[in-house]
């Protein structure tokens, strides 16, 4: 049965199904939508994650994944090529592991929407629609970790389905919004290169101890004995199953040790880069090893306004380190195909260096980066113009990278949710995911 | 329905709609299909509404913005003459073949002869199938402006008591102007607010699941709707009906009545009354965002006055808390926001509007002049904080939305773009409510970004909304009122504020005492409140009712309707269910426990434990023992509230604040500094109790009545002692007893 506002939005019988019945429509989710919630939230048939390297800020193409060498040295910038594992593709000298790991690597080099402001570009690449302005700048639609968050669920159901590394970015945009609190991502909230690393919310504040944890756990038990069946909307139960999984996780084995970086190879850690980027990236994979969903790591700020060059020498080498690794340890462990890596950020940075020895914001065409997840590797999909000014083939839009995202994990792109008005709300306008990495 | 059949479609059907079944096979039902022997075959009334029944103009489909495949029709087909153009201009009119209609790309397609994205829609030599064809052979006519129009639709029976597993047949007739009427049930399509409880098939056959409450199907046919209501009663109502006889005299039986009524129609019998300790802490916490301390629960107890809730509320409504409480609650409504461009200076003007709120509901404003004065503000923000509503609604669309939802209780939001699917609003309701607004001026002010502050709102000598589709300029009309006669020195929001208060007005008073039923009773009579629709019917429109002309009546008194609803015998309820309440959701026969508003909980945890949060102002911080429900705006760092559901204060709408369960809250209650830092708070609760002389029972016993709000079973009190007892670290131990309380349901919830 549907409602009329589902009808009007399009969704099928079989969107019901697949998503289960009680997320969708009014009557239903109102009766139903907690529950759904855990039933939601149990392992899904999708063996697919993702992890996301954010570039906070928007990273310069030209200097990276598009290089112009033959365009003038205003242009150009002052990192040359090198040739790749991928025959006929170059990327920056900057980046020699991705290289090698080229042939697992899919660059988009047109990528193209229509802002130039941080805040609203983000909204754009991260939720998959305009939306926000500087001076309103709250979020209006969920970002595509928590759709995913909500689609699919944890792949292990102990383990927290969405986590941000070392914290939330992407102006706000990488949350659930009128998904339900429940789908925000678990901010890891420090960073994974400290040396007493550590999750705030995982770790106990001072001068808690364990044990104090577990008489606390046994009083609970004793006195949190309010009849579940007061409740008919499913709420009271769903923080009962959320405060077990709590406690679980503060005082449990398998969360904290998939958090507990200190137990990695040191060698690996070393090959990760002992830095924020590095590290980060090498916990994400210990994560999704243990069972997460989604695991987005963010690296701003890559926003390079002035003097460019020394931002990008330091922070180039870093990233590399990390997302080459990233490639080469999940290759290794025979993860790679099941796990999708997305690299982009809100837009990239302008052909033409500007007056500071900068570059400034620049979405009329840019690069992003897929690699793992049974796509194709080795390849380039689309090309910018000469100087890179603008797409001079295969235009591709944030929809078509959400879609391209969606599909990949297995989330059906006619998937619809209700945003807070009722109202069914696709979770991609449009856009095809792009066929030539399928 | 047949399952296998439509599986087997959905299998063709990769990414579009099969959400009908054919019409055809609705064969059951006895239909006069006039079309079928009448000579003209009509666009609108006969080949639009099969389309719609097909769903090949669903948003989804043909009818999404983009269309689908190059092919568009409007959505849900309220823009005949657009369709009718699609189908038989467009492409070079291939669609249509008069020459051999049963070769038209529209019958090949929808037959699934040739490969079609949405499948095979319909069966070749159908009634829906021939009617078709008989329209593209008698030359495919368009929509004239002469043509008879669909007046209205009638869905009969309209009401009625039905039994578990029962089924009704509904049959829907359509009347036209000229006063013919015919039977449409097989071209409506039909939608029930409550598929748990009962569904309908294509064919308008109703299917009763096995449980009891209240439905209602909607059919639709050519953009009118009519509702069928059903009641479906737990088997036997004696019981019921002798229990709810059995009621001793009420203190606003107006407004008790109908609940009685439709307890005993359903069967179901109420809970029975909640006791005064939990009363006083759910009306504590309803009225004034505060917990009850353990002196005024025990005083409330003792009290043995028969008038004694009725004195307890008129002791609520004068504290400062009740303002501050509701004043959080409008400032959400009215979108009193704060966060803007890095360099905002939003502070001030945030905490003039929600000092004028405060003071307004403390002074007891009546409530048509608050909204009046807020809609026709003019003057300096500065100066006139009602001014201060058109900071952050600032665009045709702010206005039209924020206006419908936060004081008509209407989602008029689809009606932007098209027409609103499952109500009468047309983009032409939308923009002539827009036109109300179009002459609001602004001049001066520190321009920050897109928000600027301290400016003047006036009247300008000129403004204009145009239909974004016809371009036709629109006048100012309210929603579904007529046109204003306006003069220009006339303020056309003046208009409309008169409109909109007077007594008669169908959508004002009643979305107040709905938004404040819902704030009380944990569910609006229309749920959600601000969603007021001819498909979403009020659960007990006798009680919306009543509760509308009292308030009314009272010169739209806002106290007065705090005192009425929280003097229901509804509101009284222990919300320990029953066996014939179990499942009620819609009828109020016990008390729905939700969860403590972030600003509640944070403050109840800092009241329990004689700790205050100290928050972050700018410049410098909010004085210590500011309360979180006293908070400007939503733009204070608090990591607890947003973590608990504080909203962005980006809409008129309530649902912005969720109530939903997360694991980060869980986290928050298990770990977090906040908690544990209050926990240890030096001069703080804990300290007290590990260092007074009281014995550790009488400790155990106030700490139960601080956080549950009641004393301990004499379980929970020998386990307390008990552990307390055992621990060596006295301190410790109260923390630990204190926090498992703090993290129980009966604490999170009021109840």
């Amino acid at each position: 049965m549907q409602t009329i506002l589902d009808r009007a939005a399009g969704l099928s019988r079989r969107t019901f199904l697949q998503l289960g019945v009680p997320a969708l429509g009014l009557g239903l989710a109102d009766l139903l939508r907690i529950p759904a919630l855990a039933a939601e939230s149990t392992p899904s048939a999708s063996k697919k994650s993702i992890i996301v390297i954010w570039t906070n800020g928007g990273l310069s193409q030209q200097d990276t994944y598009d290089m112009k060498p033959d365009a003038p040295a205003e242009f150009r910038g002052v990192y040359r090529p090198i040739p790749t594992s991928a025959s006929g593709i170059s990327i920056t000298e900057r980046f020699p592991l991705q290289a090698r790991m080229m042939e697992h690597m899919s660059l988009i080099r047109s990528v193209h929407h229509e802002n130039g402001i941080h805040a609203p570009s983000a909204h754009w690449m991260l939720t998959g629609r305009f939306g926000p302005t500087l001076a309103r700048i709250a979020p209006q639609h969920p970002g595509f970790g928590s759709v995913i968050s909500r689609a699919l669920g944890a792949r292990v159901p102990q383990m927290p389905a969405y986590v941000t590394v070392p914290k939330t970015e992407g102006f706000g945009y990488q949350g659930s919004v009128y998904l339900g609190k429940g789908y925000d991502p678990l901010e890891a909230g420090a960073d994974p290169n400290s040396k007493d690393f550590q999750i705030p919310n995982l770790s106990l504040p001072d001068g808690l101890k364990l044990s104090s944890v577990e008489s606390r756990r046994r009083l609970l038990k004793k006195f949190d004995t309010l009849r579940r069946d007061v409740d008919a909307t499913g709420v009271l139960e769903g923080l009962d199953t959320f405060k077990t999984q709590a406690l679980e996780m503060v005082t449990g084995e398998r969360v904290r040790k998939a958090f507990d970086i200190n137990t990695e190879d040191p060698r690996l850690r070393d090959r990760y880069g002992r830095h924020t980027y590095g590290q980060s990236a090498l916990l994400a994979r210990r994560l999704i090893e243990a069972g997460s969903r989604c695991v987005t790591v963010n690296t701003g700020y890559w926003d390079h306004h002035d003097g460019i060059e020394k931002g990008l020498d330091s922070q180039l080498p870093p990233l590399d380190a990390a997302i080459g690794t990233l490639i080469e340890d999940l290759h290794e462990r025979g993860m790679l195909d099941d796990v999708l890596i997305f690299c982009a950020g809100e837009f990239g940075r302008t052909p033409l260096i500007n007056g500071h020895a900068g570059r400034d914001h620049w979405s009329n065409c840019f690069s992003v980066m897929f690699a793992g997840g049974g796509l194709k590797g080795g390849q380039v999909v689309g090309a910018s113009e000469k100087k890179g000014g603008g797409v001079l083939e295969r235009l591709v839009t944030p929809f078509d990278l959400l879609a391209t995202i969606y599909h990949t994990l297995g989330v059906p792109l006619e998937t619809h949710y209700n945003d807070g008005n009722g109202r069914p709300t696709s979770i991609v306008e449009a856009g095809q995911p792009i066929r030539e990495l399928i | 329905m047949k399952l296998p059949v439509w599986v087997y479609r959905l299998l063709i059907a990769v990414t579009l709609l099969l959400s009908c079944e054919a019409a055809a096979r609705a064969d059951d039902v006895a239909v006069a299909t006039s079309s079928l022997q009448s000579p003209a075959i009509s666009f609108l009334n006969d080949v639009g509404p099969i389309l719609t029944k097909l769903s090949c103009n669903s948003g989804g489909c043909h009818g999404k913005a983009t269309g689908q495949n190059g092919f568009r029709l409007s959505l849900l087909g309220f823009e005949p003459e657009f369709d009718h153009a699609a189908l038989v201009q467009e492409d070079r009119g291939r669609r249509i073949s008069v020459s051999s209609p049963d070769q038209s790309l529209l019958l090949i397609k929808a037959t699934g002869r040739v490969p079609h994205g949405g499948g095979k829609r319909l069966d070749v030599d159908s009634d829906d199938y021939l009617v078709l064809r008989d329209w593209i052979r008698q030359g495919s006519a368009g929509p004239r402006s002469d043509e008879v129009k669909l007046v209205r639709i009638e869905v009969s029976p309209t009401k009625r008591v039905l039994q578990r597993d029962e089924k009704q047949q509904l049959q829907v007739t359509a009347h036209f102007s000229d006063g013919t009427a015919r039977d449409v049930t097989r071209r409506a399509i039909y939608d029930s607010n409550m598929p748990e409880i009962a569904t309908a098939a294509a064919n308008g056959l109703v299917t009763v699941h096995p449980r009891s409450g209240l439905f209602a199907i909607m059919a639709q046919f050519g953009g009118e709707i009519a509702v069928f209501q059903g009641v479906i009663p737990i088997a036997g109502n004696a019981a019921a009906t002798a229990a709810v006889a059995a009621i001793p005299p009420t203190a606003y039986p107006n407004i008790d009545r109908p609940l009685f009524e439709q307890w005993q129609q359903l069967g179901v019998i109420p809970s029975t009354p909640a006791d005064d300790a939990t009363f006083i802490r759910r009306a504590t916490i309803d009225v004034c965002g505060t917990l009850p301390t353990p002196e005024e629960i025990s005083a409330y107890v003792a009290d043995q006055g028969t008038d004694k809730k009725a004195r307890l509320i008129d002791r609520l409504l004068e504290r400062p808390e009740f303002a501050s409480y509701f004043g959080l609650k409008w400032a959400d409504i009215l979108q009193n926001r704060g966060q803007g461009y890095s360099t905002s200076q939003q502070r001030p003007s945030t905490t003039l509007f929600a000092a004028w709120i405060r003071d307004s509901l403390a002074a007891n404003m009546p409530y048509d002049r608050f909204v009046s004065e807020i809609l026709t503000a003019t003057g300096s923000q500065d100066r006139n904080p009602p001014t201060l509503w058109y900071r952050n609604v600032r665009t045709t669309k702010d206005y039209v939305e924020s206006i419908s939802q936060a004081f008509l209780g209407v989602r008029i939001q689809c009606a932007q773009c098209h027409h609103h699917p499952a109500e009468r609003w047309s983009q032409a309701d939308y923009y002539s409510l827009a036109a109300v607004f179009a002459r609001v001026g602004r001049k001066g002010g520190f321009a920050d970004a897109e928000v600027p502050t301290f400016e003047t709102i006036f009247l300008k000598d000129e403004g204009e909304i145009l239909h974004p589709r016809t371009g036709q300029v629109m006048r100012p009309r309210p929603l579904g009122g007529a046109e204003f006669k306006l003069s220009r020195l006339d303020d056309p929001r003046r208009a409309f504020a008169k409109w909109m208060t007077s007594g008669d007005n169908p959508y004002f008073a009643r979305t107040m005492v709905n938004r404040m039923w819902g704030h009380f009773l944990g569910r609006g009579i229309i749920h959600p409140i601000d969603d007021a629709r001819s498909t979403n019917p009020p659960s007990n429109p006798e009680l919306l009712d009543a509760l509308s002309q009292d308030f009314v009546k009272s010169g739209f008194d806002v106290k007065h309707l705090v005192r009425v609803i929280t003097g229901s015998y509804a509101y009284g309820l222990s919300s320990i269910p029953n066996e014939t309440n179990r499942e009620d959701k819609q009828s109020f026969a016990r008390f729905y426990p939700r969860r403590l508003k972030a600003e509640v909980l944070l403050d109840g945890i800092s009241q329990i434990l004689e700790a205050p949060t100290q928050f972050a102002g700018g410049p410098g911080q909010f004085p210590t023992g500011t309360r979180a429900i006293d908070l400007p705006d939503e733009n204070v760092a608090a990591h607890f509230l947003d973590v608990f559901g504080r909203p962005n204060r980006n809409s008129a709408c309530e649902c912005e604040r969720t109530d939903d369960p997360a694991l980060v809250q869980a986290l928050e209650l298990v770990n977090s500094k906040e908690i544990q830092g209050k926990l240890t708070a030096a001069k703080g609760y804990v300290e007290r109790l590990a260092t007074n002389k009281s014995p550790v029972e009488e400790n155990v016993r106030e700490v139960f009545l601080r956080v549950f709000g009641r004393v301990p079973t004499a379980d929970e009190l020998v386990a307390a002692v008990e552990f307390v007892k055992s621990e060596i670290d006295q301190k410790e131990a109260y923390r630990s007893l204190l926090w498992s309380l703090l993290a129980s349901n009966e604490f999170l919830f009021n109840r």
